[in-house]
């Protein structure tokens, strides 16, 4: 059809610059996965001898990580309770209810996805130093819960507008109170995408740097901060190990989800359009 | 990381206010309404206090003296000798990645959209799983990879290219190869959501009139896909003006940008006014790359209606 396609030598080049750019995409995680088992944590590829040692040293009783890793996790938790909260009422107002002012509030949850990260990091420095609240995990959380909960709405809306309204309305008519529906047709029905915006906002808090930075104090660092810390400052080998469990969260993560998905078969697939947005286009698998 | 695309414009509400039919939907339009705000004033209540607050106390303090009088200073200082350098750096890269994130994506959501579904699935998925992993660990990755002994300047000599081994990191290449392995499946998913709403008829037809392949591609795909390459590539450099990790670890000092002079600023120097200087001018580039979108979108919707009149 147009350009390449009808030529077979053309087709053979399209496909290996695709592959290499699929390679591009994923070597840098394979890499690190790999490298985690080497003997030799920072060189030769694929490495000569494998070791579970940076697994062990990650966890030794001197380690500075277990620290950060709970503290990343206490975090990501809180977060993901507060961004679940407003995330379930803010996407019930916005396609369940008349409200005035409905795009500004729209503009308003999805604006912290697009204003620079630095640029919020600073606010919320300035906002939580004078109140001496840096280092706190209950800062760093509701800071998190910034950027997670915009994630949270949107999914959560995505479902709810998959959820046909005249079961709703049947319920009802037949007598059912406002609680009884919510809690026997509607709940039931948008859980797998609550799920999926607990999952999302977990992992969006577990990962996020720069707010963590910004809050954080010498002796509460996230993982993420951690890392950054030691690429840039201090070589420790058995950062590879930390990196290799941060993929191995987010792979988890993602499994959790397309398995709540497929259980509650959600036929508009969520992850791909929800998540950046690009619904308007109908569903990718 | 994750951010939201602003244009395909939010279809068109579940409840048309007014649009119901008969008179019990009208009649529940006040309980709505009231059940609405109620539900909406968590989340507006908590990014008032959280996000737009601290925001607008960044845009006071980006003005305020020492004496605490008004000075627009700070925005001088930000706008001259190394500062001015290292914005316009932060430019540079962020528009070096955006197009090369631009190439690359083009060719690989076009090559998603030629394959049959099973396959286009899985390949969605080496585009996706990425997403959804820390740029930091990607990070890392590329500084393993890119090292003078790392597995790319390996194979490259032992390929017996000329010049191997390279200097990859620490260096502009460096930071802008990393930059857009971030950026990339962001660019690959906002372009295959465009090329894969093309209507293969249109093509073909220009095809069947005629046309080459070159010219179906340059007069009928190409202007088919423009809104959404408009689109990623200027969504792809916002996020980038304000990308920190990748360029803090994989560049030299030539590839300072903004966010890690606020960093510096507010963590080693204590200085928060011209940190919010910073800050702001940063938010002015955003606001102007969404204002060039929307103004995109208008001139685009203006021309397809004079199309169909």
């Amino acid at each position: 059809m147009i350009g390449l396609r009808n030529s077979v030598t053309g087709r053979i080049v399209l496909t290996i610059l695709s592959l290499l750019v699929l390679l591009f995409l994923a070597l840098p995680i394979v890499l690190i996965v790999v490298t985690s088992f080497g003997s030799d944590a920072l060189g030769s590829f694929p490495p000569e001898s494998w070791t579970l040692g940076w697994y062990q040293q990650v966890f030794a009783d001197d380690s500075k990580w277990p620290a950060a890793l709970s503290l990343s996790a206490m975090v990501a938790a809180m977060t993901t309770v507060f961004s679940v909260a407003l995330g379930m009422t803010a996407a019930i107002a916005l396609v369940r209810s008349e409200l005035p002012l409905r795009s500004a509030v729209y503009g308003l949850v999805l604006a912290p996805l697009v204003i620079p990260q630095v640029v919020i990091a600073l606010g919320m420095f300035l906002l939580f130093e004078p109140a001496s609240m840096l280092g706190s995990p209950i800062a760093i959380a509701l800071g998190h819960t910034v950027l997670a909960s915009p994630i949270a709405v949107m999914i959560i809306m995505a479902t709810l507008k998959g959820i046909d309204e005249r079961l709703e309305d049947a319920a009802a008519s037949m007598g059912a109170g406002r609680l009884t529906i919510a809690r026997r047709i509607t709940f039931p029905m948008a859980a797998p995408g609550v799920v999926a915006a607990a999952v999302f906002s977990f992992i969006t808090s577990f990962d996020e740097f720069f707010i963590s930075q910004f809050l954080s104090s010498v002796d509460t660092t996230t993982l993420p901060v951690q890392v950054f810390n030691v690429l840039q400052y201090d070589v420790d080998p058995s950062v590879t190990a930390v990196a290799a469990l941060l993929i191995a969260v987010a792979i988890l993560a993602l499994a959790v989800v397309g398995v709540v998905r497929r259980l509650g078969s959600d036929k508009q697939s969520g992850l791909l359009p929800v998540e950046t947005g690009i619904s308007a286009g109908g569903e990718t698998r | 990381m994750a951010a939201p695309v602003l244009a395909p414009a939010e279809p068109a509400v579940a409840t048309a206010p007014g649009s119901g039919p008969g008179g019990l939907r009208r009649r529940l339009s006040g309980r709505r309404t009231r059940f609405g705000l109620l539900n909406a004033t968590p989340i507006v209540v908590y990014l008032l206090v959280l996000f737009v607050y601290p925001i607008f106390s960044t845009l006071l303090l980006s003005v305020e003296g020492e004496d605490g009088g008004f000075t627009l200073h700070w925005y001088a200082d930000a706008l001259q000798g190394t500062n001015l350098d290292i914005l316009l750096a932060t430019l540079r890269i962020s528009a070096e990645t955006s197009l090369l994130s631009l190439v690359i994506g083009f060719l690989l959501a076009y090559w998603i959209t030629r394959l049959r579904p099973l396959w286009a699935g899985l390949v969605m998925l080496v585009v996706v799983v990425p997403h959804f992993i820390s740029a930091l660990v990607r990070t890392y990755g590329w500084i393993i990879l890119l090292g003078d002994h790392g597995l790319v300047n390996e194979a490259l000599v032992g390929l017996n290219v000329p010049g191997a081994p390279f200097a990859l990191l620490y260096n502009e290449i460096g930071v802008v190869i990393g930059t857009t392995s971030v950026m990339l499946p962001y660019t690959v998913l906002l372009l295959y959501a465009v090329m894969r709403g093309v209507d293969r008829g249109l093509t073909a037809a220009a095809a069947s009139m005629g046309a080459g392949r070159l010219v179906t591609f340059r007069r009928v795909y190409l202007p088919l896909v423009a809104p959404g390459l408009v689109n990623a590539s200027v969504l792809c450099f916002i996020l980038c003006l304000g990308y920190y990790v990748t360029p803090a670890l994989m560049g030299g000092p030539k590839q300072t940008m903004v966010a890690a002079l606020i960093d510096e600023q507010v963590m080693k120097d204590n200085q928060w006014n011209g940190a919010s200087a910073l800050g702001v001018i940063l938010l002015l580039l955003t606001f102007a790359g969404l204002l060039l979108l929307q103004l995109f979108k208008k001139v685009g919707m203006a021309r397809r209606n004079r199309g169909a009149a």
